[in-house]
């Protein structure tokens, strides 16, 4: 396969699991807020060690570069939180019909969808497996992103195939950024240590500013430490004895 | 200076080393709950990226014998938590919660450098430049470590100076570890995976149960979360820069 029809494969897959968030809604089975902390716990143990293992393997001797990517990263994800007033956002309201917080979690959910895309792309640009690995675990993420969005749209009276048509468009700039962030780097591989540290810093921080304190808030501490320190081991674990 | 020898004069610098992370704490010593928050952000973040580490680290060593130690070292942090939860203890003249944290940070730490003090004594088995390599990359990485006992230990009251030697008391391990090690290198090389795997299950457990939820109670979500993701990828730049 070309690296970029890859690229484009993989980086659509993750944007199209938000259907799966669309499931429970139809078929009718009750959302608990639990099951949203433990799979938003799995996506950030696996971001952490994707964050990890691309830093371990995407840097090499450029680890200033990485550095301050990684900073840019970080204060990316920091600013678009600060600046559309999401900074304080749970994505967990189950029952929540006001518009207000219909957009605003289409905002977030486009949002992220945005670096995610950059680190998608810089990941395949380290190698496919850790592409696909980075893919995957902004896959896990979408599916609890489209089921809080399905519950406001639901509750609103939309139909289910334009919730899913809508949770799934929120994702395709992450196609269009891993597209583009994949084809920079590739012709242009100076660039690329800057767009490993940019994604390692977005995913952390992402991590750490969303999906941690949601899921505390879902879920309780010691579940979901246990479900991050599994997902998270695993992933470094994996890369360690893989590459 | 025989080998052992050269192994102990290496683990007791790295062990010293620890102290210095308490020397910022000279400077500064607000102690609201915030400034706790983000000095546990801080931690944590710290703490998270030494954990990365330790599990690449096993894993290169032997994958399955990690996951043992780190399953282990998560249920022994579970544990510890649960029973030092249930109990009045006092550390340095404080009672409770604070108190329970100091020490669950000094034990993990502490347990934690018996690893380090493997990875110090397996090394000189190894030749001159492993075991400098070793060496340095474990002196500069428990400086971080003191200073995330500090963090924990200054806000609970604790002088500089006593902050100081609680840091280097959790490193005491690696001396005493260091020279059995070297003298043993065959027969404790396949227990290190377990100690990396355990340390980094110890540690993350701690992480996530505890410093993490916490500082987001006690402080600005957006600015706790800066605080730990930089301080994270601060601890993985430094570990790929040795």
């Amino acid at each position: 396969m070309h690296p970029t029809l890859a690229v484009l494969t993989w980086s659509s897959l993750a944007a199209l699991a938000a259907v799966l968030g669309v499931l429970p809604a139809a078929l009718d089975v009750r959302l608990r807020l639990a099951w949203l902390g433990w799979s938003n716990a799995l996506a950030a143990g696996l971001m952490l060690g994707a964050a990890y293992a691309l830093m371990a393997a995407g840097l090499g001797d450029h680890v200033v570069a990485g550095g301050a990517g990684a900073l840019g990263g970080v204060l990316f994800v920091h600013a678009t939180h600060a600046l559309t007033g999401t900074a304080d956002l749970d994505l967990n309201r189950l029952d929540a019909t006001d518009p207000a917080y219909g957009y605003q979690v289409i905002l977030v959910d486009t949002l992220h969808a945005a670096h995610e895309g950059v680190a998608i792309g810089a990941a395949m640009a380290v190698s496919l497996p850790f592409g696909i690995l980075v893919a995957m675990a902004f896959a896990v993420h979408n599916i609890p992103e489209a089921a809080i969005l399905t519950s406001v749209l639901r509750a609103r009276g939309m139909s289910l195939v334009k919730t899913a048509l809508l949770a799934v468009a929120t994702n395709v700039n992450q196609v269009l950024l891993a597209v583009a962030t994949f084809a920079v780097t590739a012709a242009a591989p100076a660039a690329l240590p800057w767009a490993v540290g940019f994604a390692v810093g977005a995913l952390v921080h992402l991590v750490m500013v969303e999906l941690m304190p949601e899921s505390y808030r879902e879920a309780g501490t010691v579940s979901i430490a246990l479900v991050t320190v599994a997902a998270m081991g695993s992933v470094v674990l994996l890369v360690g004895g893989a590459w | 200076m025989s080998g052992w020898e050269t192994a102990l004069v290496a683990a007791s610098i790295t062990a010293v080393a620890t102290g210095l992370g308490a020397l910022p704490f000279l400077v500064v010593k607000t102690v609201t709950t915030r400034t706790v928050a983000y000095a546990k952000a801080v931690a944590a973040g710290l703490m998270m990226g030494a954990s990365f580490g330790l599990v690449a680290e096993g894993a290169a060593a032997g994958a399955a014998q990690t996951v043992s130690g780190g399953v282990a070292g998560v249920v022994f942090m579970l544990l510890t938590q649960r029973w030092l939860a249930h109990r009045e203890v006092a550390f340095g003249g404080i009672t409770g919660a604070s108190a329970r944290q100091m020490i669950a940070m000094v034990v993990v730490m502490t347990v934690h450098s018996f690893a380090e003090g493997v990875a110090v004594g397996v090394s000189f088995g190894g030749g001159a430049t492993l075991a400098t390599a070793i060496t340095v990359a474990i002196a500069v990485h428990n400086v971080p470590e003191g200073l995330a006992i500090s963090a924990v230990l200054r806000p609970g009251g604790q002088s500089v100076w006593r902050c100081a030697l609680w840091s280097i008391f959790s490193s005491v391990p690696q001396p005493l570890m260091a020279v059995p090690a070297f003298v043993f290198v065959e027969r404790v090389r396949p227990a290190l995976p377990y100690g990396l795997g355990f340390a980094a299950g110890a540690m993350l457990a701690m992480v996530l149960v505890e410093l993490l939820p916490e500082a987001f109670e006690d402080a600005r979500r957006a600015t706790v979360a800066v605080a730990a993701s930089l301080s994270l990828v601060a601890m993985v730049a430094f570990q790929g820069m040795l």
